[in-house]
């Protein structure tokens, strides 16, 4: 049971709640809603992450998950998942990035794996070393690797606040995945 | 050195160039700037957090500093410390948000170290006991709560991608609250 009141949308602002509809009203925005203050820019800066064009969805969601397992995160588990089987990554891949280790012998391609490799190193030292940093910068190139890096920021983050919450999964009611933007 | 190279201020559309100007010109926008279809909404986010009258500047930067010592973040301390200390808090007070362990809460209010027991205990186990939340709930309330939240969320973040990326601290240059 989530530890705050979800707003309800007729208690948002009009941006919020236009907002939070367009994201399929999930409990975790209703829960963050709270901050209504601050609630907004966070969404909006979400909604350029989930719309950018730059990293491929399968990365971001292979990066998603790994973030939202070594966060502890049941709540970004259970919603990205979904979102990752429909940006194409198999029921044995996701099992495989959700365990401590046997997504570094599964049958994931050589930038994906420094990419899982990255996201490992980040979040369990704070660092990455040189050469794992190196190979991602290189395979995906700057613009892609900032993004990588904000996605990591922002899902780590966000575990902490639906943790702290212990916003409850939605039964039902899953992320859905805007269009990307043209690229500029 | 940072391993990505930094963007060039002189090379941004008029707005963020403005934001970069009132914000202080950092290197960590010239950083996240290599991500123009995210920066934007970045810079939104950062402006709420900061334009928000829930919390004192004061009560932020505890926050804050005690977000970017838990996570290592050489850069996050070398902007926040001047801040802190515009914003009232002792050289004392700063060395004892960064005590290794448990910060030596002398000094502080008592919403201060409910907020620093919140930073510490989510930021190093990732969840928050019973107990501590409920503390944290009956001083600051649902709205207060929550924003507490985003503020280390947002911290607790950027050092990741501070320490990956490994920026160099500003020599001058100093963020505008």
């Amino acid at each position: 049971m989530t530890r705050i009141a979800y707003r309800r949308p007729e208690e948002m602002t009009e941006q919020a709640r236009e907002l939070t509809v367009k994201r399929g009203n999930l409990n975790v925005y209703r829960a963050l809603a709270n901050a209504e203050k601050v609630f907004t820019g966070w969404m909006l800066a979400g909604q350029a992450a989930l719309t950018s064009p730059v990293l491929p969805v399968r990365l971001r969601e292979l990066v998603v998950l790994r973030t939202a397992y070594l966060m502890d995160c049941p709540y970004e588990l259970g919603q990205h998942r979904d979102v990752a089987r429909t940006a194409g990554v198999g029921p044995d891949e996701i099992s495989a990035i959700i365990s401590e280790s046997d997504w570094e012998t599964a049958d994931f391609d050589p930038i994906e794996l420094a990419l899982l490799h990255l996201t490992t190193e980040l979040l369990t030292t704070r660092s990455v070393s040189t050469e794992v940093f190196d190979q991602v910068h290189t395979a995906l190139g700057s613009e892609a690797t900032v993004e990588l890096l904000m996605v990591i920021s922002r899902y780590a983050g966000l575990a902490l606040m639906l943790n702290a919450l212990q916003v409850d999964l939605d039964e039902t009611a899953r992320l859905p995945i805007p269009p990307r933007r043209e690229p500029s | 050195m940072s391993r990505i190279p930094l963007t060039s201020i002189d090379e941004q559309p008029e707005p963020i160039r403005q934001w970069m100007a009132r914000r202080g010109n950092l290197k960590v926008f010239r950083l996240l700037a290599n991500a123009p279809q995210v920066f934007p909404g970045w810079t939104q986010m950062v402006d709420e957090l900061f334009e928000s009258p829930t919390f004192s500047r004061r009560m932020r930067e505890v926050v804050i500093l005690r977000v970017a010592h838990l996570q290592g973040s050489r850069y996050e301390l070398s902007q926040h410390v001047g801040i802190a200390r515009n914003a009232g808090l002792t050289d004392q007070q700063i060395n004892a948000i960064f005590d290794t362990d448990q910060p030596d809460v002398a000094g502080f209010s008592d919403t201060e170290r409910t907020a620093l027991d919140v930073t510490t205990e989510l930021c190093s186990t990732h969840q928050l006991r019973d107990d501590t939340f409920a503390t944290a709930h009956a001083a600051f309330g649902d709205e207060a709560l929550t924003e507490l939240l985003m503020i280390i969320s947002c911290y607790y973040g950027l050092a990741l991608v501070l320490n990956a990326a490994d920026l160099d601290v500003d020599a001058a240059a100093r963020f505008q609250p």
